[in-house]
């Protein structure tokens, strides 16, 4: 019969010995199972004389804890080594391309518009829209163009019969907005517009324009000027600085071009964004508003501008061309 | 309008140099386009707004300048011009000579001069039209232009001996007379076309070009000098007709200073004589001027001044900058009087002169400053937001927005329907308006490789009309996708991402279709595959919206798009008035039970009709169904399959028993035996 010190040594010098968990999991059968090699002993009780029982029992308790205490650090110890060895195993190239989800997004174009949109409505300006096959009298004379007027050369324009043709404007959603609602009001629209221009890097038939008017009371240049260089500060950056130039738009009086300056831009350089001035008397009083008591400014500009201006594009046909390799740089654009 | 730096200083005395003057014109409303350096000297070249013809002469820019410009001085030159040129010569009564028979001609005066030489002008007039991009000709003709340059005044002169008779009509051309002008296009004139005539026969267009028979040429000896003033829409129109444009209709059409008209031949007359050419002037101008323009006066408040200019500034000041731009100011009370000078016919109201103010102070000093005023309710709102809405959803879907051209050519992917387009296309690339977004898309996918691609847009088409408000079309939003390939590009080799069919389409449209129903019809639209396509209808009224589906065989081989492609467009404007509602049920935390359930059926009997009859016979226990199994082949009859349903019941506050629970797969099964399924 072993000792419980002879038991103990042999456990001890198994478990120094055991190279892995598996191992280690029969010993701890073969010595501390309920019929392993310490119950065993326990057994041997039994036979032993009164007076030597408590000894014997607390010897081979010893036992057991010492046996139980080896096992587990050596567990630990075997774990950290089988991990270890599992990580190496298990490894991936975390270089590899991600696997990718299908991401669908929005043209250049509608991201800009949809920006256009938040800085106006933050203005609390109310979107409309109107036809962009319109009536003469919307696209011209509710704008006040004089018949024959050589401001008409500029716009060289597709009509589809004598009355009706391509908006070449945005405003001439104006005429349809003053029949309908009375002032005070704010509102604004962009869509697209036609001109029969020959195409090349800065020119097209078709492009987007917004056009963003209001009329209220003591409404003037300086209201004008902070409206614009609020918006131009929202869609470009902080630094923006804007001017006013006059210039001759038949809608307004006074009529000026807006240009924005940014360090970020063309050296600093004067950019025109649009025309803009307070909407000419002419108009106001045909639709019968008080011109006394209101007043109003309007201003247009054309949305490929932005994009062009703010991320150098050279060539406006690539808004309509639909070459992904284009449009994908521009899938997330970020506000400034 | 260019011309050379120093003839600026001709008339103004300032400090600033070519590069600065273009600034300050620029600030004024005459954009610098460029500065060039021809023959050693600047050459400003400047846009002149279309409604401001007074900025077409150097005086009426150096006017400019000497209003912004506080420390420049006006040269003897320019204060004679702003006198017109006074000159020692009898004004003479035309009496006869001169005969005005239409009302397009405002004012005709002439003067005659008598030499020997037409040379050559002198060598700094000479350098000065090159500066200026004219090609010097000869004496007489580059006075004339060299008078129009300084001044603004288009000049003729006519060889006098080469005309019948010795007076000039204008007056309208009647029909079938003819008119060589000096550029040898011979020209039938059309009935109202403004002529200056002799007593025979049409000599020039007035105001655009003239007359290659009466034109001065080396041999001239007796010169009429033609200063005149026209109505702009006349010359306009009669130009257009011609197919001419000139320098001299450039400036009728906008705008020439009527006032003008005998000054300009008075500065003709000095120019030649300090030319030191040939020529002599005969004693007194011949001037008939039947309408003078009104003399225009304007009352201004100069409180209204400050408003509309958000700024602030003295009565005097602003009184300063008009007089400077030759308005006159009577009164300092509110308002006050300004009268409004020949030159400037584009100010008519108080508004106009505010303008004027402004530009003078400078738009550029006027301050920033928000609106204060009534808050109104902005935004997008109603159908316009539906669609920014669609659009975000179709893109969280997957699809990629593109913007295809409106003006278009035709394409195998068009709507049926009679087209229609502009009247005068600029080619064959913007001869129709598209009728579908569908051609755009295909172009697009097919310039992007032609294959696993998934695009969608939102536009207006065009069908014809009559359309609202009597328009010619009808046009109407929509929205059109088209989609084929890899729904998800593999990330690892050998894997092999499912495909994109009709049901991954219809799943991306969901936000859209999912307010319609389908029904499985191509209307004989031949876009689409007649086995593999719906009809989309608006719910209430079952009109169709638009179709979804595969491509038709020989619309893809037409289009060169893959047989697989599918595509749906759908009317956005029809879908108005449909609103999803959510209808809240509280979360049970009750268990779920599971039935599945399998019948066989004919095929014929669509999916959604098994699916409405398992919602309705089981009702609200129902808490998801799923399509478990699908199978046809060895046990189930020839155009049979067999469907098996998963069913998961739920019930609120309550458990459900295996009793309740088979009780409903009962009812369900039956539900689907009535539709003709057998027990499998």
């Amino acid at each position: 019969m072993n000792t419980p010190e002879a038991l103990q040594s042999a456990a001890l010098d198994e478990i120094e010995l055991a190279s892995g968990s598996p191992q280690l999991r029969e010993l701890e059968l073969k010595y501390l199972g309920k019929s392993g090699q310490i119950m065993l002993l326990m057994r041997e009780l039994a036979h032993l004389p009164n007076e030597e029982r408590p000894s014997f029992g607390q010897r081979v308790n010893q036992v057991r804890a010492a046996v139980q205490g080896r096992l587990d650090e050596r567990a630990a110890e075997l774990r950290v080594n089988e991990q270890a060895a599992q990580f190496t195993r298990e490894q991936i190239d975390v270089t590899m391309p991600g696997r990718p989800m299908r991401v669908g997004y929005e043209h250049v174009l509608q991201q800009t518009i949809n920006r256009i949109k938040d800085v106006f409505h933050s203005l609390g300006f109310l979107y409309l829209e109107s036809p962009e096959v319109e009536h003469f009298r919307y696209n011209f004379d509710a704008l006040n163009y004089p018949p024959d007027h050589p401001a008409m050369d500029d716009q060289d324009t597709f009509y589809i019969d004598d009355e009706w043709l391509l908006r070449t404007q945005s405003t001439a959603i104006q005429g349809r907005v003053f029949e309908r609602m009375a002032p005070p009001l704010r509102v604004f629209t962009i869509g697209r517009t036609f001109r029969n221009e020959a195409v090349d890097r800065t020119h097209g038939h078709t492009f987007h324009q917004v056009d963003a008017f209001m009329i209220d009371e003591g409404i003037g240049m300086a209201e004008l000027k902070g409206t614009l260089g609020l918006f131009a500060r929202a869609m470009i950056g902080e630094d923006v600085t804007l001017r006013f130039r006059p210039d001759f738009f038949p809608f307004v009086e006074p009529g000026v071009d807006y240009a924005i300056s940014s360090p970020k831009f063309a050296g600093g350089r004067w950019l025109e964004l649009g025309g803009a001035g307070l909407i000419h008397p002419n108009i106001l009083e045909h639709y019968e508003i008080d011109t006394q008591r209101f007043s109003g400014f309007a201003f247009g500009l054309g949305v490929e501008r932005i994009p062009m201006l703010a991320y150098g594009i050279e060539d406006l046909r690539h808004f309509y061309e639909n070459d992904l390799r284009f449009l994908e740089q521009f899938r997330n654009l970020a506000t400034p | 309008m260019k011309f050379p730096y120093l003839m600026l200083r001709d008339f103004v005395e300032t400090r600033l140099d070519a590069d600065e003057v273009g600034e300050l014109l620029t600030m004024a409303g005459f954009e610098l386009e460029g500065i060039d350096s021809v023959e050693g000297d600047a050459v400003l070249d400047i846009k002149v707004m279309s409604n401001r013809g007074d900025g077409l002469s150097v005086f009426g820019l150096a006017r400019e300048v000497l209003a912004k410009d506080s420390e420049a001085a006006p040269t003897d030159l320019y204060k004679r011009a702003c006198l017109r040129f006074p000159a020692e010569s009898d004004h003479l009564v035309a009496d006869g000579a001169i005969r005005i028979e239409t009302p397009d001609c405002t004012r005709y005066a002439y003067r005659v001069f008598a030499g020997t030489t037409n040379a050559v002008a002198p060598d700094l007039i000479q350098q000065r039209l090159r500066q200026a991009g004219m090609r010097p000709i000869s004496l007489l003709v580059d006075l004339t232009n060299y008078v129009m340059l300084e001044v603004g005044q288009p000049l003729h002169a006519f060889d006098f001996n080469l005309l019948k008779g010795e007076t000039i009509v204008v007056r309208r051309a009647a029909a079938g007379e003819t008119l060589t002008t000096l550029d040898g296009v011979l020209h039938d004139l059309r009935d109202g076309q403004m002529m200056i005539c002799d007593l025979d026969r049409p000599i020039a267009a007035a105001g655009i070009m003239g007359g290659a028979e009466t034109e001065v040429s080396a041999t001239t000896t007796r010169v009429l000098l033609e200063s005149a003033h026209f109505e702009s829409r006349s010359v306009r129109r009669t130009r257009k007709q011609l197919g001419l444009n000139t320098e001299a209709s450039y400036r009728f059409e906008r705008s020439v200073d009527p006032e003008g008209v005998v000054g300009a031949l008075n500065r003709f007359a000095e120019l030649l004589a300090l030319g030191g050419g040939g020529f002599e002037p005969e004693p007194g101008v011949l001037d008939v001027y039947p309408s003078p323009p009104p003399i225009r006066t304007v009352k201004v408040r100069h409180s209204r001044a400050e408003a509309l200019l958000g700024i602030t500034l003295t009565p005097s000041e602003s009184a300063g900058y008009l007089k400077r731009l030759g308005f006159g100011v009577e009164g300092d009370g509110e308002p006050y009087s300004v009268t409004i000078p020949t030159w400037r016919p584009d100010v008519v109201r108080e508004e106009d002169v505010v303008e004027e103010i402004g530009r003078i102070y400078g738009f550029d000093r006027i301050p920033e400053r928000l609106p204060r005023g009534t808050t109104i309710r902005g935004g997008t709102q109603g159908a316009l937001k539906t669609v920014d809405e669609l659009r975000s959803q179709v893109v969280r879907a997957g699809y990629i927005q593109i913007l295809s051209h409106t003006l278009r050519d035709l394409h195998a992917l068009d709507a049926r329907g009679e087209r229609i387009g502009p009247r005068q296309p600029a080619g064959p690339d913007t001869a129709y308006l598209r009728n579908s977004l569908l051609p755009g898309l295909a172009e697009a996918f097919r310039r992007n490789g032609g294959r696993d691609l998934h695009l969608f847009e939102i536009g207006k088409v065009f069908a014809k009309g009559p359309g609202q408000g009597g328009s010619p079309v009808i046009e109407l939003r929509k929205l059109a996708a088209v989609t084929q390939g890899l729904l998800y590009p593999p990330a690892r080799p050998k894997e092999q991402p499912p495909l994109a069919d009709f049901f991954s389409l219809k799943a991306g449209l969901h936000a859209v279709l999912n307010r319609c129903e389908l029904s499985p019809t191509t209307s004989g639209d031949e876009r689409y595959h007649p086995g593999r396509a719906a009809a989309i209808l608006e719910p209430s009224s079952k009109s169709v919206l638009g179709y979804i589906g595969q491509i038709h065989p020989n619309a893809a081989a037409a289009a060169g798009l893959p047989a697989d492609l599918c595509m749906a467009e759908i009317d956005l404007d029809g879908l108005e008035g449909s609103t999803t509602k959510v209808h809240y049920r509280p979360v049970s935390r009750n268990p779920a039970v599971r039935r599945d359930i399998t019948v066989t059926i004919a095929k014929a009997v669509p999916y959604a009709d098994l699916e409405r009859a398992l919602r309705l016979a089981t009702g609200q226990v129902l808490e998801r169904l799923w399509l478990v199994d699908l199978y046809e082949g060895p046990g189930v009859e020839d155009g049979e399959h067999a469907v098996t349903f998963g069913l998961q019941l739920r019930k609120f506050g309550e458990n459900f028993t295996d009793e309740e629970a088979n009780l409903v797969r009962d009812v369900a099964v039956k539900a689907l035996f009535e539709l003709g399924g057998k027990q499998r």
